[in-house]
């Protein structure tokens, strides 16, 4: 069979055993998803590619260490790329860090030969877009400020010069609206 | 309903903005409360549609080039450890003396002098850090060990040494080895007189040789029969690449 035809999951049963071809076809599909996450959080393509190069390295040479038990290949992928560009944030030291900004970018989802599954992350992008921008103002503000933009909460309690316990509580809180909101597709993610 | 005191934390912690220690403190307690854990679980679904609000822009075709040659590069190099394990495999009908050992190796811990005086920059790939007037720079290395996530592994390189430093790593199975082997390109990994064991703590410090890696691409290291051999019989469990 050939493998664009195989689940995630079943190709990383092959990129377990060191199958780079595998390997290929799980790039292919995520490398978008996880392109565009690491230069929102970033904001400079050369980081981008870096955080993306380390990420998909880290995750052929430890595909053992995916579970299906515990989320799909794509929210392991871009947990992964989270994590990589988070401490390329806190490598730098750099707190002004600069945001991508979205003026000028064509979005561009991936799948290209396939008008369904593009369709499919339009629609994602748009209802998670819309869940945000209907948390109270100061909710958005730590989530984006801490999962895009890698800010520990004190650091985001002195940004925005408010008690930390009050920080945590408006990332708790958030995400518990976030999940109310996004039930049906954060449970398809996992 | 989570009453636990520790509550507020879990919204940071999965969007990872604890700091590291804060972060280590909250792992060690989701442990022991059932409470946070399920809040974790039930937060971390949110938490993880939030990249799809990421504007969606195509990486540049060098950058799948660039990860599939080193991805490439280290297949052949697995597959080729692996036949090699294969050849090397004892025959049944053959005596297990036959079979063919590095005649001088020895367990060589790191001395304690040189132990102490290692650097560590963990996480760091190609970080250089002064020691003593020479550079010392540092490279992680990938552990594939499955049941052992935690386990890391690095390369210290100056030019007194080059050391490999474990971390959390299980021992070798019974009767078995740890051996440190190098890789030059194109060649079979060649075997060094570097074996060891992890203490208690899955910890061990190995002076590989004296001076710097000369022409080697990969270290690399597998679990060997006491007494090490001359070519791999397992794959490897550690790859580091110093170059």
């Amino acid at each position: 069979m050939a493998f664009a035809q195989l689940a995630d999951e079943d190709l990383m049963q092959l990129v377990r055993r060191g199958d780079a071809e595998a390997f290929a076809v799980v790039y292919d599909r995520h490398a978008t998803a996880a392109f565009s996450l690491a230069y929102r959080m970033t904001g400079t393509r050369n980081t981008a590619e870096d955080v993306v190069q380390e990420a998909f390295l880290s995750l052929w040479r430890s595909g053992a260490r995916y579970d299906r038990t515990r989320g799909s290949v794509r929210t392991w992928v871009l947990g992964i790329v989270h994590n990589r560009a988070i401490d390329a944030l806190r490598r730098s030291m750099v707190h002004d860090r600069r945001r991508a900004s979205d003026e000028g970018i064509e979005e561009r989802f991936e799948a290209r030969e396939r008008t369904d599954v593009e369709a499919a992350r339009r629609d994602e992008a748009r209802d998670v877009r819309q869940a945000l921008g209907t948390l109270p103002p100061e909710q958005c503000k730590v989530i984006e400020l801490a999962y895009f933009g890698g800010f520990t909460h004190s650091e985001i309690a002195s940004l925005l010069d408010t008690p930390i316990g009050t920080v945590k509580g408006r990332m708790r809180l958030g995400l518990e609206k976030l999940r109310g909101q996004l039930g049906g597709l954060a449970e398809a993610m996992s | 309903m989570n009453a636990c005191a520790h509550r507020d934390d879990v919204g940071s912690y999965v969007l990872r903005a604890l700091p590291e220690d804060e972060h280590e403190r909250f792992e060690s307690h989701l442990a022991t409360c059932e409470g946070c854990r399920r809040e974790v679980a039930d937060l971390q679904m949110a938490a993880d549609t939030l990249p799809l609000a990421a504007v969606q822009v195509g990486p540049p075709p060098e950058l799948r080039e660039r990860i599939m040659a080193v991805v490439r590069s280290e297949a052949e190099l697995l597959n080729a450890a692996e036949e090699r394990a294969d050849e090397q495999r004892p025959d049944p009908a053959r005596s297990p003396r036959r079979r063919r050992r590095w005649p001088a190796l020895s367990l060589r811990p790191l001395p304690a002098a040189l132990a102490a005086g290692v650097l560590v920059a963990a996480g760091v790939v190609g970080g250089v850090v002064l020691s003593g007037g020479s550079h010392t720079s540092t490279v992680t290395g990938t552990v594939r060990i499955a049941s052992a996530p935690a386990a890391r592994a690095s390369l210290q390189l100056s030019d007194d040494a080059t050391k490999l430093e474990v971390r959390r790593m299980p021992p070798p199975p019974s009767g078995k080895v740890y051996q440190v082997w190098l890789k030059r390109p194109n060649q079979n990994p060649a075997p060094t007189t570097a074996l060891f064991r992890t203490d208690a703590n899955g910890s061990a410090d190995v002076e590989i040789q004296r001076g710097r890696l000369k022409g080697v691409d990969q270290v690399l290291v597998t679990a060997e029969p006491d007494g090490g051999s001359m070519a791999p019989t397992s794959a490897p469990v550690i790859i580091a690449s110093p170059a």
